[in-house]
């Protein structure tokens, strides 16, 4: 499903550029579960932004079901985000002034999903990470976990093929680890794409696949 | 693939994001209600100022009217450097003159014309009663002047052509020379005044007129110290056939100039060119006065618009902040599928919101200092006339382009750069 040739990214650094990427090829099917790992610096959240739409490349292509995402302009690459992704983080990135309920409706929003739908998807989303009853608490009010299973809510509040999760038990203590790592799993197990960025071992045990990254190229694959 | 959007997705998008910005601004209460205010400040300036204007304007030409707007003056004209013209005496208007005038069919655009004899300073001007006495104006006019002044007679009746054909003493006065003479109580309608001692029945009372704005920057006398009586008895006293002036109403709608120049024109010919002549009209001075009114205008207008202006720095400066703290949640949203379109919107109907508000609480405050300005100074100020929906259009356009350059930038910012941002 996804084909990542040849996959090169530069950042200027005072004079001189840095390159993030060196030519990564990656392939990645329907239904895969893959975790990206690797020391800080490796770029593996910048490849994790360019499988993610959020970021460009500067050599090489991207194929997503054969469209080739390289090409694409910004306003495509915002329908593709909408439509086929959705993203968890480390640090949640709730909206802070909008409720549960509102932060699970806005890819919808963008989606153009009407009110009442929205309303009803949003509530069985939340229903689904164990939050049926905190629609109108705002992020303030909640846990660490919780904002992460919100967050959850939101990623597959659009129903995407793919999820892209970066670091997302990172900022969390180990029981709020376990909870979230189940919904990962499930998820999984009902036929998402799930690509994760992690470093952490027993996080990354959960998945099918990983990708270890060094310097910008792909190391052994395990 | 937006292309498959309908209208009524189009709508609904606009609103979601309209509610987006709404409860963006609910977030910092205290800085967008600064800004509300600094575009209500703004624009209760720019209306009021409009207000104002419009005020004096109906004062002043509530004033020129009780000349009569259409008027138009013909006399003499002294100041010439001709000297075989100058050092000719008289009026150059006799009562022959106004009476060819009359018969002559020249003057087809002056609807009514009246002389008008002035007391000649050599006279007494104080007119007495019994024991109240009162400077006076003496005007001798004929039975048209009346109307052609936009007077009023409020008790008794006015010049007929016979009191004028036969010189009558009778005479009509003025409000102030009424109160002077024989106060509020009397009824003066057939009593006798004198007037440099010879009497004279009252048979008329002018409405009083109002041209103390006028009168208070030195032109136009008070027009209620009148005393008027049939040209025919003042050049009688005097023992002469002279008329100072002729004042005349042009018809609508013809040039008021060249009206009152054709009877200046008549007037040339039948004295063979002996004297020249000054028209002077109405018009001119409605002219003179609406150019004063609008400099006035025009200035007040740009004062206002200065703080219409720095109320659009404000918003600027409040949105260009918001962009920036909260470029972290602009990349959330473009992660999460915002296009580039619906991240600017947001950020302009966010602008839009403020000046729309900060336009009608302009409006709201406007009228409330109209209304306390026309109380305490008697102006005829009318709140009504905010509402033109023009100050409200203006308002929201300083904000929508005060808002457009910090939501181009928030629409533009990389969505990976914007996430990482701290």
């Amino acid at each position: 499903m996804i084909r990542l040739t040849g996959a090169c990214k530069r950042y200027r650094n005072g004079g001189s550029d840095i390159e993030i990427l060196r030519g990564v090829s990656v392939e990645i099917g329907k239904g895969e579960f893959v975790a990206i790992m690797g020391p800080s610096g490796s770029g593996k959240s910048t490849l994790m932004n360019v499988l993610g739409c959020l970021d460009t490349l500067d050599g090489g292509t991207y194929e997503l079901q054969g469209l080739r995402v390289d090409r694409m302009d910004s306003r495509e690459l915002a329908h593709l985000r909408n439509r086929r992704f959705g993203f968890v983080f480390q640090l949640f990135n709730l909206i802070p002034r909008l409720d549960a309920m509102r932060n699970v409706e806005l890819p919808m929003i963008y989606g153009c999903v009407p009110p009442a739908e929205r309303r009803q998807r949003a509530a069985a989303a939340l229903e689904r990470v164990g939050l049926g009853e905190r629609h109108h608490h705002a992020p303030s009010q909640l846990s660490g976990g919780q904002q992460q299973r919100v967050a959850i809510a939101r990623a597959v509040a659009n129903d995407p093929d793919i999820i892209i999760a970066d670091e997302p038990t990172g900022s969390l203590d180990s029981a709020s680890s376990d909870e979230i790592m189940r919904l990962f799993a499930d998820l999984h197990s009902q036929g998402k794409t799930i690509l994760m960025v992690t470093h952490e071992n027993d996080v990354a045990v959960h998945a099918q696949r990983v990708i270890r990254l060094r310097d910008g190229r792909i190391g052994e694959a395990a | 693939m937006n292309a498959a959007l309908t209208h009524r997705h189009r709508w609904r998008l606009w609103m979601d994001v309209g509610l987006q910005a709404w409860y963006s601004l609910g977030d910092r209460r205290f800085r967008t209600l600064l800004s509300v205010l600094g575009i209500a400040i703004g624009v209760a300036a720019v209306t009021l100022i409009d207000v104002v204007t419009h005020g004096g304007r109906q004062v002043v030409f509530a004033e020129l009217q009780t000349f009569g707007l259409r008027s138009v003056w013909i006399s003499r004209d002294r100041k010439l450097v001709d000297p075989l013209k100058a050092q000719r005496t008289g009026t150059g208007i006799d009562n022959t003159d106004y009476e060819s005038l009359r018969q002559s069919s020249c003057c087809v655009a002056i609807a009514r014309m009246s002389p008008l004899v002035l007391g000649p300073a050599t006279m007494s001007h104080i007119a007495r009663a019994g024991r109240g006495f009162s400077q006076v104006q003496i005007e001798g006019v004929d039975e048209a002047y009346v109307a052609i002044n936009n007077d009023r007679i409020v008790r008794g009746r006015a010049f007929t052509a016979a009191d004028v054909d036969r010189a009558r003493p009778v005479v009509i006065i003025g409000a102030k020379v009424r109160d002077d003479l024989f106060g509020p109580a009397v009824d003066p309608i057939g009593r006798e005044l004198r007037l440099d001692n010879r009497g004279f029945e009252v048979i008329g009372v002018l409405a009083s007129k109002d041209r103390s704005l006028l009168t208070s920057i030195g032109s136009g006398q008070d027009a209620n110290g009148r005393l008027l009586m049939p040209y025919t008895r003042l050049q009688a006293m005097q023992g002469t056939n002279q008329i100072d002036v002729l004042q005349g109403e042009v018809r609508e709608g013809i040039s008021a100039k060249l009206a009152a120049q054709s009877v200046a024109d008549f007037l040339a010919r039948h004295h063979r060119e002996a004297y020249s002549y000054r028209v002077d009209t109405m018009e001119e001075y409605v002219q003179t006065a609406n150019n004063i009114l609008q400099g006035v205008a025009v200035i007040g207008i740009v004062a206002a618009s200065v703080s219409l202006f720095v109320a659009g720095l404000g918003i600027l400066n409040i949105m260009s902040t918001a962009v920036l703290e909260r470029t972290r949640e602009i990349g959330v949203r473009k992660a999460l599928g915002g296009s580039e379109r619906d991240i600017m919107l947001q950020f302009l109907l966010e602008a839009g919101f403020i000046s729309l508000f900060g336009g009608v609480a302009g409006l709201v405050l406007g009228g409330l200092a109209c209304v306390a300005i026309a109380r305490v100074t008697h102006f005829p100020l009318d709140p009504a006339m905010l509402f033109n929906g023009l100050a409200l259009l203006v308002a929201i356009g300083v904000g929508l382009v005060s808002g457009l350059y910090p939501a181009y930038r928030a629409s533009t910012l990389k969505p990976v750069e914007a996430l990482r941002y701290e």
